[in-house]
């Protein structure tokens, strides 16, 4: 940069790391709280006489339930074998076709094909329960820190993806008052 | 130690879980419930999500490490568990999350347990319209009357965008109904 056009304000130390939270503080001060005088003071709906009493009798049940859910499995062991044999049978059958056909990979299917899949075949379960069956030691942070993702992918995802530009925190930018 | 910390140790010592669950059961259910009953709006859905929450909160208790208070981590597990729940039936339904929504405020003219009048069903309808955000929260600032605080923990957001949050929500409202009438 020429040095004649070199900036030379400056600012105080952290000035843009709190502006947004000096921004709303002000709107704030000065708008106040929103009126919402115009709102109903109830939203309508109710629930069944005595709900909340039950609410935990029923919890307590399905605890119960859900401990005593667990069968044994001597039981079905006639089935098992039975079933560990067809087992056999599909998977010596199946190996014997895939040596007379080319290997495929989990890269040979299009990205398109496994987000088809999970589209039409979810799993249900939440966050919480991925979070819980997700083995993190094969994971390294740096497989997030060392992979450098191409800005046009990221900004093809945000516009697949983001529906409301508030997603992402620049709600500033939005405020029209 | 404050009654929150002492609660959660007595829920993880299996000698006290018990009588510890109840008591976290009996302080939460009725705020957690009006959370969970405004995202999914049927009495039955919200029971149904209401303890498929505690139940998780029961099995996931050892995992709460302290990092958060205790009622924004409840309230964050509330909240996903009613978000994942409309998800699946909209999967299930083989309709967009728009479209579910339409269908659930169609379906509270004849609920036996919505009792609301027109300004009411007419909210619910400017509410649908919300980016998913934005809704919740209008609902914990507006009806649950939670301080923007308190919503930060749950949502883990900073206090400043739900500022912002909750002055497009009451504006994009009050739009939503000058404009019906």
């Amino acid at each position: 940069m020429n040095k004649d056009h070199e900036n030379k304000f400056k600012t105080p130390e952290g000035y843009f790391e709190s502006f947004n939270e000096r921004l709303f503080a002000r709107l704030e001060s000065e708008e106040g709280e929103p009126n919402t005088d115009f709102l109903p003071e109830t939203d309508g709906f109710s629930i069944p006489k005595g709900y909340l009493e039950r609410v935990y009798p029923e919890v307590q049940s399905k605890l119960e339930n859900g401990n005593n859910k667990v069968v044994s499995l001597n039981r079905y062991s006639t089935f098992y074998y039975a079933a560990a044999a067809i087992a056999v049978l599909f998977a010596l059958a199946l190996g014997w076709n895939w040596n007379q056909s080319p290997d495929l990979s989990f890269e040979d299917l299009a990205s398109a094909d496994i987000e088809t899949y999970f589209e039409h075949n979810a799993f249900g379960l939440s966050s919480y329960e991925i979070a819980e069956t997700v083995n993190l030691d094969d994971i390294s942070i740096t497989d997030i820190t060392e992979k450098s993702l191409q800005e046009e992918s990221i900004l093809e995802y945000l516009d697949e993806n983001v529906e409301d530009l508030e997603d992402l925190d620049l709600n500033y930018e939005e405020l029209d008052y | 130690m404050s009654t929150e910390e002492t609660l959660v140790l007595e829920l993880k010592n299996k000698a006290t879980q018990a009588r510890a669950f109840e008591v976290l059961v009996n302080t939460y259910k009725e705020r957690l419930y009006w959370h969970i009953r405004r995202i999914v709006m049927n009495h039955d859905d919200a029971d149904d999500v209401l303890q498929n929450t505690f139940i998780k909160i029961f099995r996931s208790i050892d995992g709460f490490k302290g990092e958060s208070k205790l009622y924004s981590w409840i309230y964050r597990i509330g909240t996903n568990e009613a978000l994942t729940f409309l998800k699946q039936k909209s999967r299930k339904l083989g309709v967009s999350n728009e479209e579910l929504q339409e269908t659930m405020i169609e379906n509270l003219q004849s609920d036996v347990y919505f009792e609301g009048e027109e300004i009411q069903l007419k909210l619910q309808k400017a509410l649908a319209k919300l980016p998913e955000k934005q809704k919740l929260v209008f609902n914990m600032k507006y009806f649950q009357e939670m301080k923007y605080e308190e919503i930060s923990d749950v949502l883990e957001t900073s206090v400043g965008g739900l500022k912002a949050s909750y002055h497009l929500a009451v504006k994009k409202i009050e739009s939503y109904l000058t404009d019906a009438d």
